[in-house]
C-alpha cells in the first residue's frame, strides 16, 4: 500500500498506466476505488468517509484491484509491449534521420513509422480522455 | 477545514500527466481545487517535475497536508528539505 511503500510515486504511475490498458476488465467498484486512490490521490480514510465504509474495506478493495491489474499484465503484457514498441519506433526514427538519403525518401520512411505508432494507439481514439492537458 | 496537497491525473489515455494541486479535503473528486502548484510528467525520460517552490512552502507552512505521492515529489525537488530547515529556524 502507498503509505508503506518506499516510493509511492512510482507505484501510482504504474497502477495508472495499467489502468489505462485493463480498465474494461475491472468491475465498476474496482474502477471507482482505483480512480479515487490513484487518479485523484485521495487517502484511504477520505475514501472510507466518502462511501461510509471502513478504511480496511477500502484498503482491501484497492489492494485486490491492484492485484487484478498486475495479474492481467503478467498474462497479456500490453503495457510492456506498448512501451517496447514506442521505444523501437523512436530508435528507428532517429536512425532514419541520420541516413544519407533524399528528403522525399526520408519523409516516406518517417510516415511509415508514424503509421506504426498510430496502429499501436488505434484503440485510444475510442477511449475517453482523462481531462485536458 | 483540512487542506491537502495531492496529485491530480490529467493527460491522455496511456500518456498520464499530473498536476500538483492544493484542495480542500472534502471537495469532490472532479471538483475545483484552490491552486495548482506544479506538474509531474512521468512519460518523458527522465520524468519531468516542476514545482512552484514558493507556493509549495507557503502551503506547507500554513499546515496543508501533502499526500504520500506529493511528499515523494516534493522530496525529489528538494522542497521538503527546505521546509524542515525553515521549521527548525523558528
Amino acid at each position: 500500500m502507498k503509505a508503506n511503500e518506499p516510493d509511492a510515486l512510482s507505484k501510482t504511475t504504474r497502477v495508472n498506466l495499467l489502468f489505462d490498458f485493463y480498465e474494461p476488465l475491472l468491475t465498476e467498484k474496482q474502477r471507482t476505488f482505483l480512480k479515487y486512490y490513484f487518479h485523484d490521490d485521495f487517502s484511504l480514510g477520505e475514501i472510507a468517509a466518502e462511501f461510509g465504509i471502513s478504511r480496511q474495506a477500502v484498503y482491501d478493495n484497492v489492494k485486490r484491484a491492484e492485484q487484478a491489474l498486475e495479474g492481467y499484465e503478467s498474462k497479456l503484457n500490453l503495457l510492456v509491449k506498448h512501451e517496447t514498441l514506442l521505444k523501437l519506433a523512436d530508435q528507428l526514427e532517429k536512425s532514419v534521420m541520420n541516413l544519407a538519403i533524399e528528403d522525399t525518401e526520408r519523409t516516406a520512411l518517417v510516415s511509415v513509422i508514424d503509421a506504426f505508432r498510430a496502429a499501436d494507439n488505434r484503440l485510444e481514439k475510442e477511449v475517453t480522455v482523462h481531462g485536458s492537458i | 477545514m483540512a487542506v491537502r496537497i495531492r496529485l491530480k491525473r490529467m493527460g491522455a489515455h496511456k500518456a498520464p500527466f499530473y498536476r500538483v494541486v492544493v484542495s480542500d479535503s472534502r471537495s469532490p473528486r472532479d471538483g475545483r481545487f484552490i491552486e495548482e502548484i506544479g506538474t509531474y510528467n512521468p512519460v518523458v525520460q527522465p520524468a519531468q517535475v516542476k514545482i512552484d517552490e514558493e507556493k509549495a512552502l507557503k502551503w506547507l507552512q500554513t499546515g496543508a497536508q501533502a499526500s504520500d505521492t506529493v511528499r515523494d515529489l516534493l522530496s525529489k525537488a528538494g522542497v521538503m528539505k527546505k521546509f524542515h530547515e525553515l521549521k527548525l529556524q523558528k
